[in-house]
Parts: C-alpha cells; structure tokens; sequence
C-alpha cells in the first residue's frame, strides 16, 4: 500500500469520499509547505505547529497539530473600487517584498496604514469532517482586529463572490481547537465533496489512487482563491516529476 | 506577445449531473483571464452555483491567463475545463 517516499502515498478506494485520516493529514501537511516554501519564498513560509496532546487523553503516537502561515499582508490597491462589477487589473496578490525586497513590517504602515491587512492563517485538521480546515484572523497594520464586515470587503471581490454566492463555502466564527479563542473560519461542510470532484479525474490515472501529497495544494488552490492567494502552477507541476 | 495574444481552445466538460453544453469547445484569446471561463460557464448554464477545475486536481484562481493555465495545464492542442454545480446544501 505505501511505498518506501512518503510523498509518494496513496489512497486505495473504489470510491474516495474526498476525506483524509488524520495521519494522512500530516503528510499532507508537510509536503504542502515544502512546495509552498520552496515555490513561493517571496512569501511568508508556512510551517507545522505541533500540539503536545492534552494530559487527560491517552498518550498516543500521533502528533497533533496545524499548519500556520502568519503576517500574510494583503494591500488593497482601491477599497472603492470594490463595488464594481468588474474584476480588478491591479494587484491584489499579497506581496510583501517585491518593491525594495525590505520586509520589515514595523515600516509598512507608512503609507498605507489601513490600506494594508495582515492575515494569520492557521490550517487545521477537523476530525468530524475528515478535512482540512482553514482558520484564519485579520488585523489592521497597527494591530487593530478586522472584524467581519471589514474581512468581507478586504478580501478580493472577484475570487470570492464566486466562491460565497457559489455557496462552495462561507465564512464563520468559531474557536481555534488549539488556541481556544474565536477565528474566523471557511466552513467544512462542502469539502469533501468538491475535493472529490478535483480529484475524479486523478483517480482515473492509471496507478489509482490519489496522492496524499497533493491533496492539501489542490484544497489550498479552491480556499485561497476567497484571499486572492495562488498556488504558483511550479507546486502542481511538481508532482507530475515525483 | 505574440504568443500571449494566441487563441487557445477551450474544451469543456460536465462532471457529475452537470449538463453538457452544445457547444463544449471554444476559442478564448490567451490574454483573457480564467473568469472569462466561469462567466461564459454562468451565463450559459443560468447558475451561480459552478464549480470550475482544470487537470491536476486544480482550481485555477479567476485571475490567472489563459495562455498560462494553457501552457501548464494544456494537452493535445486543448486546455480542458471541468465544471460541476453544487450538490443538496445551500
């Protein structure tokens, strides 16, 4: 069933139901991040945050934790402009080092202090729905907290009415299972179903079986899309070469 | 820029209960942007409810080039485009 690269990890099902084990998660998790690292390093880096288990449960050998990525800063070119029915030709990709390379963020709000939110992303595993979840928060530059109608209207109109009116997913409150405080968050509900779709096609290859690896890029390409984030085409291709 | 202008051939295909278009493929400039796809994807089958992938378990951001998702994504002359319409919620 598995091969000796854990990268290489596939799930074996006549009909996948679009969910992931915890376990599988993990692996997921960590080849995310080294392709997000790796073609993306102009960004900020995500990395896995282990949870020691809490001493009331049983010791067990699954480390819990989540993948994070935190201080993404995503500049508003024209808040205005977000009426409009047409998409943007301006930037609205998060960048936080392509003008002078000098990424220090106590310099940032210099020009634009509201202009510029900061987005702390947390992706955490959610074992009644056996997906990925992502958490996220927001602040303004001077460490005010978004709250969600300014999130509504900061994040890329485009992109994101899609995914909302599409009823793909929606954003709600609830708290981070790790850090026990209230995140926004892109409800599960519909995940599995449209992780299904992505891979019908994948599971048509001849070897079978999706990659587990893939699993969090091709997630992370639907649910980035509502904050503008891409997945640079270099991660997916990445696969084909394993 | 030459090739940036270039047409690239769009195949789309139904996935799930999805209804088949009459006309699955098209011509689409390779500067336009992938939300040229969703629009005419919307406007032809009267829902909102879409959901639009490429290959390789993909789903391309709305502002991405066409003549980028071509070249990455594309096969036999074509890029193809998957769409399926949301299931029982909502």
């Amino acid at each position: 069933m598995t091969t000796s690269s854990k990268n290489q990890r596939k799930i074996y099902k006549s009909s996948w139901d679009g969910t992931l084990s915890r376990d599988e998660f993990q692996v997921a998790a960590t080849s995310f991040a080294e392709r997000w690292n790796k073609f993306n390093s102009a960004l900020p880096q995500f990395s896995w945050v282990a949870r020691p288990n809490p001493p009331y449960l049983p010791p067990t050998s699954q480390a819990e934790g989540y993948l994070a990525v935190e201080n993404v800063i995503m500049s508003r070119t024209d808040e205005e402009s977000c009426g409009g029915g047409d998409y943007e030709e301006g930037k609205e990709v998060t960048s936080c080092s392509d003008e002078d390379g000098f990424v220090d963020i106590a310099t940032l709000a210099q020009n634009h202090d509201h202009a510029s939110h900061h987005y702390d992303f947390h992706v955490v595993y959610s074992t009644s729905y056996r997906v990925p979840v992502l958490y996220f928060r927001a602040y303004h530059s001077d460490g005010q907290v978004l709250i969600l109608d300014d999130v509504e209207k900061s994040i890329p109109v485009n992109s994101a009415k899609l995914l909302m009116e599409s009823k793909w997913t929606f954003i709600t409150q609830e708290d981070h299972p790790y850090l026990n405080r209230p995140w926004y968050t892109l409800h599960p509900c519909g995940t599995s179903e449209w992780m299904k779709l992505l891979f019908n096609n994948e599971l048509g290859v001849a070897e079978g079986g999706v990659v587990v690896a893939k699993y969090l890029v091709s997630w992370f390409s639907v649910v980035g899309q509502v904050f503008g984030l891409k997945i640079p085409f270099g991660m997916l291709v990445s696969f084909g070469e394993l | 820029m030459a090739s940036e202008s270039r047409k690239v051939v769009v195949h789309l295909r139904a996935t799930g209960d999805a209804p088949i278009l009459k006309q699955a493929k098209f011509k689409i400039a390779g500067s336009d942007k992938f939300v040229k796809v969703i629009d005419f994807l919307r406007r032809q089958l009267h829902r909102e409810t879409l959901f639009v992938y490429v290959n390789s378990a993909f789903s391309p951001n709305p502002d991405e080039l066409i003549t980028d998702l071509y070249n990455n994504f594309g096969f036999d002359g074509k890029l193809v485009v998957n769409y399926a319409c949301s299931m029982a919620w909502g």
